[in-house]
């Protein structure tokens, strides 16, 4: 199994992915899922400079879904970061068989509020959660390898 | 520092100037600059932005909104690459001219640049401040007496 990290973190590759995590788990790739940032090549290069000695991919939704298991049974280490969490309820529901989330920054925007100090969630946010918990699919806040991972069921009602 | 015999210009800013905005993690940018003032004195023309609290989208635009008035480019200096300060600076400033960011930007570099930002285009400041910093950082084995 080479998945390291399944992250939600807003910021996709930014310093605690790279520094904290990255320094702790020393992945070999980086898998980013996003149809955003699958559909502009600037927006992938940008992220495949950001990590110098990482291999960085960038997948949409689809792609992912077909590449996960190939990724899992590749030798090295890989994290894989999606922006939110109806993004990874969509990725489990085409079919990526995945265990847990670490969930990261899901920070402040219009129409979200705080439930963790770097978490903030809307309706959609929300339901993605309560479906992805009802597959019993872990989402476990914590920001950085040094803080407590906390269960995101303990915090917000998902049941 | 060796262009340290320049001094503060005083008064409005010269229309030359090459404007800069720190963009750091937590309250560095801020710190920075506090410390900088320390050494050179009363500062101008600077703005600072943290990225605490902020997504990429908003960040972008914080960054964005900061730099729209630079006429002729500017430095957006930033700590460390692959940071959101970084990636969201190159995003939030594509297809606005003469804009250059730089990273690893400490203490030795803010200086160089405050000596140094009426003097040099913001192509040729930042490539003189990127020598700058890799000068900067020096180890050294304190000797036994």
């Amino acid at each position: 199994m080479s998945w390291v990290l399944h992250r939600l973190d807003d910021r996709l590759i930014h310093g605690q992915v790279l520094v904290a995590w990255g320094q702790r788990l020393s992945p070999q790739r980086i898998v980013i899922v996003d149809d955003a940032v699958a559909a502009s090549e600037w927006e992938r290069q940008l992220y495949q400079d950001s990590a110098p000695g990482i291999e960085v991919r960038v997948l949409s939704v689809a792609e992912a879904a077909g590449a996960y298991a190939a990724e899992a049974a590749a030798p090295g280490t890989a994290f894989l970061l999606l922006r939110d969490l109806p993004t990874a309820l969509r990725l489990v529901e085409a079919g990526a068989e995945i265990a847990a989330f670490n969930v990261g920054g899901l920070h402040h925007a219009p129409g979200k509020d705080k439930v963790a100090e770097y978490v903030y969630l809307d309706d959609a946010d929300r339901a993605a959660a309560r479906a992805l918990h009802a597959r019993h699919i872990g989402l476990d806040v914590q920001d950085v390898p040094a803080s407590r991972a906390v269960p995101l069921a303990s915090i917000e009602p998902l049941a | 520092m060796s262009a340290g015999t320049q001094g503060p210009a005083g008064g409005a800013p010269d229309t030359s100037t090459v404007p800069a905005l720190l963009v750091m993690h937590a309250d560095l940018a801020e710190a920075l600059l506090h410390a900088a003032a320390a050494v050179y004195g009363p500062i101008e023309g600077i703005e600072v932005l943290s990225n605490s609290g902020l997504s990429r989208e908003a960040l972008e635009a914080r960054i964005a909104e900061q730099v729209t008035h630079w006429r002729h480019g500017g430095l957006v200096l930033t700590d460390f690459w692959g940071g959101s300060c970084h990636t969201c600076g190159l995003k939030a400033t594509r297809g606005r001219g003469e804009i250059l960011l730089l990273t690893g930007v400490n203490l030795p570099v803010l200086l160089d640049y405050l000596h140094n930002r009426d003097r040099f285009t913001a192509s040729e400041l930042a490539e003189r401040l990127q020598t700058k910093g890799r000068e900067s950082i020096r180890a050294q084995r304190c000797s036994e007496s």
